[in-house]
Parts: C-alpha cells; structure tokens; sequence
C-alpha cells in the first residue's frame, strides 16, 4: 500500500469520526442545556462520542501499520510525544489540585490537546526527517 | 549507518520513487536511509541486498 493510499484511508475514516463526535458532543450540550434528560438518556447518548473517539484511535492504529517502517516510526515518536504532554499535564495539574487548591481541570480538554500536541509533534518531526 | 545505496540507485538511472516501488516503501524511507538518517530494518535491508544482488555487508557499512 502507497503512503497515499494510506493517508486517504486514514482520512476517510477519521474525519468523519471528528464530525460525529464534535457534533454529538454540542448536541448532547445542547440537549441537556434545554431538558431535564434522565440519567440514563445522558449515558446512552454518552456512548456515542465515545465510540467515535474509538474509531478514531483505530483509524490511528491502522494508519501507523500500513505506512512503511520509517514514517511509522515518526507517527509513533509522534505519538508518544502527544501522551506524554497530556500525562504531564494530567498529572502535574494533578498535583497541584491536591496541594495547592487549584481550580479542577476539565478533564475533556485532554483529548483535543493530544491531537494537537501529536499532529504538532509528528509535523515537527517529519519536517525534520525531510519527509516534506 | 554509512551504506551505497545512492550510487547503486544512480548506476540503474533509478529514481528515489522507482526504487520505494521495487522495495515497496515510500520515496521518503529511501532519501532518509541514503542520506543515513535512518538505518533500515533487518527485512528491509535483505530485500535492498537481493534486489542489487550484493551481500548486506557490500551496501551498508556499520564500522565507519
């Protein structure tokens, strides 16, 4: 398989995983914004932004393994890269909430800031390899 | 890694592009090994030597 072929089947999938889960995210917002949903209704709805991040990490996985073995290893430096900034932050926030009474971090914000930090990582990356 | 794999590239008049398709890896994978920013895998570096048919020692050099 072309890194081409690779790109696009990653894309096919994973934008669309975006999509569904930006959108239900704010409908759920919304939904719950403006009725009093049972507890149950929230969870079911719940599933559905979570399987979505599900199909994203698997469009992920199955990205990184039909690249060659050099561009899988900067996906995976990449990778690693975004964990540990979202570990740092999760844990170093973490900290500070149990000492110093800081203000409790939204823990929803981990997930955009690790495709930043990981698409940030791997461009950084790639440019370096003179991949582009 | 230092390794020949340019020249033995450009005694074939291939390009990076040509020789990704007989390797089945992509135009970046070669320039990076060329330019010895990134050592080739066991697998990868038996298919380089079958397809220039020279022994894995004649193309890469780990002493230099």
């Amino acid at each position: 398989m072309t890194t081409a072929q690779a790109n696009y089947r990653f894309f096919k999938v994973f934008l669309p995983a975006m999509v569904i889960y930006v959108a239900t995210t704010a409908g759920i917002v919304w939904l719950s914004d403006r009725h009093t949903l049972p507890a149950y209704a929230l969870y079911g709805l719940t599933l559905v932004p979570i399987a979505a991040i599900f199909v994203a990490f698997w469009a992920q996985w199955r990205f990184a393994m039909e690249l060659d073995e050099f561009l899988r290893l900067i996906q995976i430096k990449g990778t690693l890269i975004g964990v540990a900034c979202i570990m740092i932050i999760a844990s170093g926030w973490g900290q500070l909430e149990r000492l110093a009474d800081v203000p409790r971090l939204p823990v929803f914000w981990l997930l955009p800031v690790f495709w930043v930090t990981q698409g940030l990582a791997t461009t950084f990356i790639s440019k370096r390899e003179g991949v582009f | 890694m230092k390794n020949r794999l340019r020249a033995l590239r450009s005694e074939r008049n291939w390009s990076q592009a040509v020789l990704g398709d007989h390797l089945d890896v992509s135009r970046q994978t070669i320039n990076a090994i060329e330019a010895g920013r990134y050592d080739p895998s066991l697998p990868l570096a038996f298919k380089i030597a079958r397809l220039f048919g020279q022994p894995i020692e004649d193309i890469f050099d780990d002493e230099n």
